[in-house]
């Protein structure tokens, strides 16, 4: 027979007390698989979110990115998510993708006050993943932050993204809110479209 | 592993039910939402009355501050419900023989081992499943050594997996030439597996979501971990498919539920799209 007695697995047993040190200095470490065990360690120190942080913004290997985003999402913190925060305006895709899906993990009450000033950021394409993420967070101010993007932004993409927002959130609440954007872009024939999904959606069509 | 659906009733007030939900999260990975309240409602009562405390606060005491884990773990066993049987979602065990494992060997020489893991085995049918499948419809199978490992954070099922017996409910989807070739019948009712499979896979009792237990499984080829993260939250998952990619030896692949996607979980591994099914793949480097 083919099958031979497999080693025994002891689940009791601690199984990376060889490492030793204190898991911060590993972060920097050339292998990594070490760098990856070492967020894996540190993903319920608040002490480290500044370390966890900057490694992100230097780290190239996906799996170790991964595993800091991880961590920074298991600390839980105000201070974890303010760390990600900044990412969202790094040029590379993965990174800001890796940091809206880590933001949408976090609790609401610790992530609504770092992204909800964004809705109002200089930069729309900021602007754009602020709509994404707040109306992604169960927060009690969504909807009110939400339709004041809709009847202030002044770009229709940013608009269009809080519009989308507020069609996932269900509630036929919004409907009055995405009906005065068509209001506001009057020829844009996407917000005509996006106004009649709308209807159709909240009217059960 | 699976749970009930029981809906309804209360009997934890909202702080309480809060905390040990939260107590629950941390310490085994199992999320459980207001959906399931009255089950967990049920199952801690129960446990209150067997170890005789009053007051969930005491007993919520008791889980965290017990050295043993003992209660702790007759609560987990409690919590989850195993029921599943031979051959479930065969396609799976199809492409591990048909495609997978031809290429994790790939390059290996004559002997080497293969290792394969059974993560969430419940009562054994899957472990099993897959030696079988091996023995039966690899057509390398002697060409290397294989290690079968299976665990489960419910000790209880564990010991039912060692001991190997089944009813004819578990082995309906299982031709009766296999049934004949690998069971010894014990009654009317029930089969008992052979001594030499039983013997070939090693039965832990491991927590998935514990990454001190986690990090002694290494150089693993393939992992079945088939609906039980759907019992995880969206944190819980991205932590367990993160394990399972340092568990895995690089090219290794992880199977999941057929209501389960990676993609959902984790950006760490690649989605490979073979004749039988979807697997996700540890990218080599």
């Amino acid at each position: 027979m083919a099958l031979v007695k497999a080693r025994k697995i002891d689940g009791a047993k601690p199984g990376s007390v060889e490492e030793g040190g204190d898991p911060l200095a590993w972060l920097e470490d050339a292998d990594p698989a070490r760098r990856r065990r070492a967020a894996h360690a540190l993903g319920e120190r608040p002490d480290a979110v500044p370390a966890l942080s900057a490694r992100l913004a230097r780290e190239e290997d996906p799996s170790v990115r991964e595993t800091l985003l991880t961590a920074l999402v298991r600390t839980g913190t105000a201070a974890a998510a303010a760390a990600l925060v900044p990412h969202l305006v790094s040029e590379d895709v993965g990174l800001r993708n890796g940091v809206i899906e880590s933001l949408q993990q976090m609790p609401a009450a610790v992530v609504m006050p770092e992204v909800a000033p964004l809705l109002t950021a200089a930069d729309s394409d900021l602007r754009i993943f602020a709509a994404q993420l707040v109306g992604k967070l169960p927060h009690p101010d969504r909807l009110d932050l939400l339709a004041g993007v809709i009847d202030r932004d002044p770009h229709v993409n940013v608009c269009l993204s809080a519009v989308e927002a507020l069609m996932d959130s269900g509630d036929p609440a919004a409907l009055p809110v995405v009906e005065r954007l068509g209001a506001r872009f009057p020829d844009d024939p996407f917000v005509a479209f996006s106004v009649d999904a709308a209807r159709r959606l909240f009217s059960g069509a | 592993m699976t749970l009930p659906s029981d809906k309804g009733g209360a009997g934890l007030s909202a702080a309480d039910y809060d905390a040990f939900c939260r107590f629950l999260r941390e310490r085994t990975g199992l999320s459980f939402t207001e959906a399931k309240r009255y089950f967990v409602d049920r199952r801690v009562t129960e446990r209150m009355a067997a170890v005789g405390v009053e007051h969930v606060r005491q007993y919520l005491n008791l889980l965290r501050f017990q050295a043993s884990g003992e209660e702790l773990q007759l609560l987990v066993n409690r919590m989850t419900v195993n029921e599943t049987y031979f051959f479930r979602e065969m396609y799976q065990l199809d492409c591990l023989v048909n495609a997978a494992l031809d290429e994790v060997v790939s390059g290996r020489a004559p002997g080497s081992r293969v290792r394969i893991w059974s993560a969430g085995c419940a009562t054994g049918e899957e472990p099993y499943s897959i030696a079988i499948t091996l023995l039966e419809r690899w057509n390398r199978v002697d060409d290397f050594e294989i290690e079968l490992y299976a665990s489960d954070i419910d000790s209880h099922v564990l010991a039912r997996a060692r001991e190997g017996i089944y009813e004819q409910r578990s082995l309906q989807a299982m031709p009766r030439d296999l049934i004949a070739k690998y069971f010894t019948r014990l009654d009317d009712q029930t089969w008992q597996i052979m001594e030499e499979l039983r013997d070939s896979i090693d039965f832990s009792l491991v927590n998935i979501a514990d990454p001190q237990q986690m990090a002694n499984f290494r150089g693993i080829d393939v992992i079945f971990c088939r609906n039980l993260l759907i019992y995880f939250d969206d944190l819980g998952r991205r932590e367990a498919a993160s394990m399972f990619y340092d568990a895995l030896s690089p090219n290794g692949f992880v199977c999941l539920g057929h209501s389960e996607s990676m993609s959902r979980m984790s950006s760490l591994f690649v989605p490979r799209r073979f004749p039988d099914a979807i697997l996700y793949q540890k990218p080599q480097s």
